[in-house]
């Protein structure tokens, strides 16, 4: 049908219209392109190149840190980073098992009184701050307008310490770690109390008096703190002085950076904030004026033999720089780890495949690569809780029993954990000192759909009919927080159960859960200290209203019980009644506890002295890099595809 | 039939190419079949949902069943595998039908309900009423899409409307609806201004018609052919903005979804496990083709000035 | 013209959302377990406490000056809402720029192809891929992407690094971007190119004997150049939100998420302050539209 012409018009260049040829438009496109590459290129900022001998530490974040303030710091991520910056008066051994408190800013442990109620701490002398220009900053400059320079660290103080946890104390810093200083130390509600005072125009929280007593606060000279308590708390160490909240802070650093302190740490810590681009990396250097330190030269039995005793008494830190890249995303971060630019990672939940065998083995490429891996027990319990205090399902004991055996936690493990987490059948987790290894017998956590069932038609006969269609609320909106949305729907429905699942992003969770205005959630906890109380305190009544005990929970003789405990060291007795407590609340069944974490750490061969901690933050200073190893990981990549 | 031979005249002149030319009449079969995949589309997205209300249990409504392993690949029993519930991919891709065909058709409706009517009297009457309707339309194009539809279905979502409590996928169509209307209606403002001054508007007038009847009965049917086409190409968009508003986990979240299905494939290709992605990628390109070439087809015989062919 | 109530329009539009969105904001920030006082300073320190429209101090007024002064406010985590965006304007713009014109200049001209080559099969193979690539989602071009031609080819770096120069670091998502871009640029374009091709004056200029390429460069080109600018200028203005994927995927640390993250966090200064940004961009580049519509067709007046 067609014909050919044979020609093609070759191309004319038509000046005379003010169109441009094909050609002429594409050159001109290329060559903008190829100026702005050019600019690119030239002003690209490129990173502070390291020296080759440099040890430099590459981790993760897969979340924004909040801030580098002590003080408003509660979330896992700040406290990584914040950790290597900020020291406190304890911390934990670094080796030792079970988890020991060591003096670290302190001289020697405490002296407490007999009571219990009166410690007195000696302060290491001659700790330095970080030299910093908020020490060369006085008044005059500032008048003088003077750009302040140089500002050499100043020593360490015990005033610094009650300055920390007065700030805290001020409400208009809205702290959100004042729980845990709320109601202990003698005096200090009273200041609380003070701040929020209307009469004084109060504006900022910087016109706040920290030089106004507290009883409870005291220094007895440059080098003593006495912290005098309204009740006996035999965890007050490991609760607040290892907490990064009672890092000490300069007044000069508060003063001087006012809001911005939060990007402007100043600390006492084996390293510094060099660069923090927000929502992309973090980097620290080490601190020149750090006091030094030792690494350890004892352990637990099996460090000698898993090397982690090789630099026994050497001096720390050994990195000379620590960078934390931001990636919220899957795949590139677990790129990144097998191209060998980070160090460590956790085995992200879709890779198990890659990284181990059904007998919780290495593969074989991850043994070609000399990839490390370290499983350990996470002191965290998950559950679905119940809202005590909802009409449908806080009366109804049967309706939560009937939940409760209705789900799989074996299959929940098998399907999000492959398989690796641990069946929680109470709620203190098998790290904790009164774990009780027959509370598996005891069949809290035993899945028996037919049970359920029957549990169930219970439950319809004390409500009066049918259970009408129970809310569920899930934190997080993403693909995890569906999937499992979608199991808990099936194993509910297999039992008659209409379910409808509110996804909501963590604050509004939060701030849902706080009002009482849901009636099932998701939740979990993590504890901070190696003591059980933090998951009794789950249920301890006094705690209901936005306190930990998000479900509401009132039994009097659980506080009873729980006053005890409270007050007591670490014995058998307390061990006993922790039991009692325990099992307490599993008849009652506020939650159905699903499963204690367990988690996989992967870490490249050159990256030594990683022993897992549960506690402890600071640890970047023990880590060592392996430099010619680390070297030589390209080749073995590039032989292993 | 001189037309006919005009045309190969002059069009043998520049195959260059020598590239088989599609005659008309494969054009038109295949916009012909093009129609038949739309329809199939409806029609299965009414069939599920006539399914639904009498508790039917067959097909694409038994999708929650469990079929095979977790993550099995696509095989003989399981044409395109399962998930990780070992839930049928098929079943969920059908499924996933029945949400996007309802995203796109209410928010389509939504936005020719507000863009047409007032399209067309910004258009028609001018002065200060077109003025205030510009400027509203203006602002809002000035705003980034994304924000507005986030920011619509973030406050949407708690509300109750007539008593009746917006779920999230509900807020969804609203949010993509209340946002889109600005093009429909930019485009009938356009028309009705060119149309206003002709002869025919004119004659209208002088005789004595009422506005409201002008309007409606004259200009509006020389104009809708645009809102026809408008609409078959913006429903491919409105099916691509519920995967992207899926990825911003704003899209369903109990049922199947082909959004919800391309979001988890974030974690599952790591795992190797392609064929959720796939299927979805599938049925939204069959239908974004079929609605592309059908669109096109419209457009040539609706508007009697544009001839492709 | 329009510039100003426009402007107007989009703060009135902003703190309207922030009024329907805002109560819950001083609750937020005092935490749980908040007094009702703390609950009260917080608002005075937001101003939340001044009546919203009437007085000279209201609300309304000072959100007004705010905005003009570029005053932003804080976002949530401390930091100035405006050096946020300085910092993340400039990865963001050396994302999306090259990106823009690549799609812009490749999509212009494939377009103008495929006009050439109207009716015949490759036409119809065009629209079958334009299709394909707009139908297949931009999270598969990333994946695919990152893990051949970054890990696996190892042609690219993989992520983000400071050592890199800005250059290096986009090169990939940009060529990403690029390739997911094409499917509906080139479908948008070929639609007007053949809106054009069917219009009289072309079918003259053929039958006056002007080669195919005379035409469609001299005629077609010129003025099918009205929406063509439409459409590119107006996607201008949107440049400076950068591309969220490629950003996440990559580690890019621009704006991309920055809007996102701020409505999920309510952090309504940060809304606000790029949704007025954005509005003063389109202003601007709808001015500069008009300038460029009367350039190319002298028949076009203001209207």
């Amino acid at each position: 049908m067609s014909q050919r012409i044979g020609i093609v018009s070759p191309v004319r260049n038509n000046t005379a219209s003010h169109t441009l040829s094909r050609s002429q438009r594409i050159s001109n496109g290329v060559s903008i392109v190829a100026v702005m590459a050019l600019v690119i290129w030239g002003c690209g900022g490129s990173g502070p190149e390291g020296e080759p001998n440099e040890m430099v530490l590459h981790h993760i974040l897969s979340a924004r840190i909040r801030g580098l303030d002590p003080g408003q710091i509660r979330d896992v991520y700040s406290m990584m980073v914040a950790g290597q910056i900020f020291e406190t008066l304890y911390d934990y051994h670094f080796l030792k098992r079970p988890y020991e408190l060591i003096p670290l800013l302190a001289e020697d442990m405490p002296q407490v009184s007999e009571d219990g109620l009166v410690y007195s701490i000696r302060i290491k002398k001659g700790v330095r701050f970080q030299d910093d220009v908020c020490f060369s900053f006085d008044k005059l400059r500032m008048v003088s307008k003077v750009e302040p320079v140089g500002g050499k660290g100043r020593e360490l103080k015990a005033e610094d310490f009650v300055f920390s946890i007065k700030r805290i104390a001020n409400i208009k810093y809205l702290s959100p770690s004042w729980s845990l200083f709320d109601d202990r130390i003698v005096g200090l509600d009273e200041f609380r109390e003070y701040t929020k005072a209307p009469d004084r125009n109060i504006r900022g929280e910087g016109e706040v008096d920290y030089s106004r007593a507290v009883e409870g606060l005291i220094t007895s000279d440059d080098y003593t703190l006495v912290i005098k308590l309204k009740k006996p708390w035999p965890q007050m160490v490991a609760s607040i002085l290892a907490d990064i909240s009672t890092a000490p802070m300069a007044k000069e650093a508060v003063s001087y950076y006012g809001k911005d302190i939060v990007s402007h740490p100043v600390g006492t810590g084996p390293f510094k904030l060099n660069v923090w681009r927000r929502g992309s990396y973090i980097e620290l250097v080490r601190n020149p004026t750090f006091r030094g330190e030792l690494y350890p030269s004892e352990g637990e039995a099996g460090d000698a033999e898993a090397g982690y005793l090789e630099d026994a008494g050497k001096p720390i830190p050994f990195a000379d720089r620590v960078v934390w890249t931001m990636i919220e995303e899957r795949q590139p971060a677990w790129l990144l780890f097998l191209q060998g630019k980070v160090d460590a990672t956790v085995v992200p939940k879709d890779n198990y495949g890659e990284v181990m065998m059904e007998n919780g083995q290495l593969t074989d490429r991850m043994r070609q690569l000399n990839i490390q891996l370290k499983s350990f027990e996470d002191p965290s319990t998950y559950w679905l809780g119940f809202n005590m205090a909802d009409d449908v399902v806080g009366r109804n004991k049967p309706l939560r029993l009937a939940i409760n055996r209705a789900i799989d936690r074996e299959k929940f493990i098998e399907l999000f954990f492959n398989g690796r987490h641990l069946v929680a059948h109470g709620f203190i987790p098998p790290m904790m000192g009164c774990y009780n290894p027959q509370i598996k017998q005891k069949g809290y956590a035993r899945y028996d759909p037919d049970e359920a069932k029957r549990l169930l038609k219970e439950a319809e006969g004390i409500y009066g009919e049918k259970i009408p269609t129970l809310k569920i609320a899930i934190p997080g909106v993403d693909t995890w927080a569906r999937q499992y949305g979608q199991f808990l729907t099936r194993q509910l429905n297999a039992i008659g159960l209409e379910v409808e699942l509110q996804y909501m992003d963590l604050p509004t969770y939060q701030q849902k859960v706080n009002n009482k205005s849901v009636q099932i959630f998701a939740g979990g906890v993590t504890a901070n200290i190696p003591d059980e109380l933090d998951f009794l305190s789950l249920f301890y009544s006094r705690y209901a209203a936005g306190g930990p005990n998000k479900f509401n929970y009132s039994n009097p003789e659980f506080d009873r019980l729980y006053e005890k405990v409270e007050v007591m060291r670490d014995c058998l007795e307390r061990r006993e009644l922790c039991r009692r407590m325990e099992v307490m609340v599993l008849e009652d069944c506020p939650a159905a506890f699903l499963n204690h974490r367990v988690a996989d750490v992967l870490h490249h061969d050159w990256y030594k002295n990683y022993k897992p901690h549960s506690f402890a933050y600071g640890l970047s200073k023990y880590r060592r890099i392996d430099l010619s190893r680390r070297a030589a990981y390209k080749e073995l990549l590039n032989a292993s595809r | 039939m001189s037309e006919q031979s005009m045309k190969i005249e002059i069009d043998s002149r520049f195959s260059i190419l020598d590239a088989r030319r599609v005659s008309s009449i494969q054009y038109r079969v295949s916009s012909m079949v093009c129609f038949v995949v739309i329809t199939a589309y409806f029609v299965l997205a009414g069939f599920i949902y006539v399914a639904e209300f009498f508790d039917l249990k067959i097909g694409p409504t038994l999708w929650p069943e469990q079929v095979g392993e977790s993550y099995a690949p696509p095989s003989r029993e399981n044409i395109l595998g399962t998930d990780i519930f070992g839930q049928s991919v098929l079943r969920k891709t059908l499924y996933g039908a029945k949400i996007s065909i309802t995203v796109a058709l209410c928010a389509s409706l939504i936005s020719i309900a507000i863009g047409v009517p007032v399209g067309a009297i910004g258009g028609y009457f001018r002065g200060f009423v077109d003025e205030i309707i510009v400027w509203i339309y203006s602002t809002l194009s000035s705003v980034p899409y994304i924000l507005l539809i986030l920011a619509f279905a973030v406050v949407l979502r708690e509300r109750t409307v007539f008593g009746h409590k917006l779920t999230g996928i509900t807020a969804v169509y609203l949010a993509i609806g209340l946002t889109s209307w600005v093009g429909i209606c930019r485009l009938i403002r356009g028309e009705v201004i060119k149309h206003k001054d002709r002869d025919y508007i004119l004659a209208a007038i002088s005789y004595g018609c009422s506005r409201r009847r002008i309007i409606f009965r004259h200009i509006l049917p020389n104009v809708i052919h645009l809102v026809i086409i408008d609409f078959s190409l913006r429903f491919v968009s409105f099916i691509h903005a519920e995967v992207i508003l899926s990825f911003l986990g704003l899209g369903e979240t109990d049922r199947p979804s082909w959004g919800a299905m391309i979001n988890d494939a974030r974690i599952e290709l790591s795992r190797g496990v392609w064929w959720q992605m796939a299927a979805a990628t599938a049925a939204i390109f069959v239908i974004s083709l079929a609605l592309n070439i059908f669109g096109d087809a419209l457009r040539d015989s609706l508007d009697p000035k544009l001839r492709i062919l | 013209m329009y510039a100003i109530p426009i402007v107007v329009g989009v703060l009135l539009l902003t703190f309207t959302l922030f009024v329907v969105v805002g109560g819950d904001i001083s609750v937020e920030i005092a935490g749980r377990g908040a007094t009702q006082q703390t609950i009260e300073e917080i608002r005075a320190e937001y101003g939340l406490n001044k009546p919203l429209f009437l007085s000279r101090d209201s609300q309304f007024v000072n959100h007004f000056k705010n905005a003009l002064t570029f005053n932003f406010g804080r976002a949530r985590d401390g930091e100035l809402v405006f050096d946020k965006i300085k910092r993340g304007l400039w990865p963001s713009l050396a994302l999306t720029v090259p990106i823009f014109l690549g799609v812009v200049i490749i999509s212009v001209s494939l377009s103008l192809v495929i006009a050439f080559v109207r009716g015949t099969v490759w036409d119809i193979a065009a629209v079958v891929l334009c299709v394909a690539g707009m139908s297949i989602p931009y999270l598969s071009f990333i994946l695919f992407g990152q893990y051949f031609l970054a890990y696996k080819w190892g042609l690219f770096p993989v992520f983000f690094s400071p050592d890199l120069s800005m250059a290096g670091n986009v090169a990939l998502p940009v060529l990403i971007g690029i390739a997911a871009g094409l499917g509906g640029n080139v479908r948008f374009y070929r639609t007007v190119m053949l809106d054009e091709m069917g219009s009289d004056y072309v079918r003259t200029a053929f039958a006056k004997g002007l080669s195919r390429r005379r035409v469609l460069f001299k005629h077609v080109l010129k003025n099918a150049m009205v929406p063509i600018i439409t459409r590119v200028v107006g996607a201008i203005p949107f440049l400076f939100l950068g591309s969220l994927l490629l950003e996440r995927f990559f580690g890019i640390p621009g704006l991309g998420y920055l809007m996102v993250e701020a409505i999920g966090s309510r952090d309504y200064f940060v809304i606000s302050a790029m949704t007025y940004i954005s509005a003063i961009l389109f202003v601007a580049f709808n001015l500069v539209m008009d300038i460029c519509y009367l350039l190319v067709d002298p028949r076009i007046r203001l209207e």
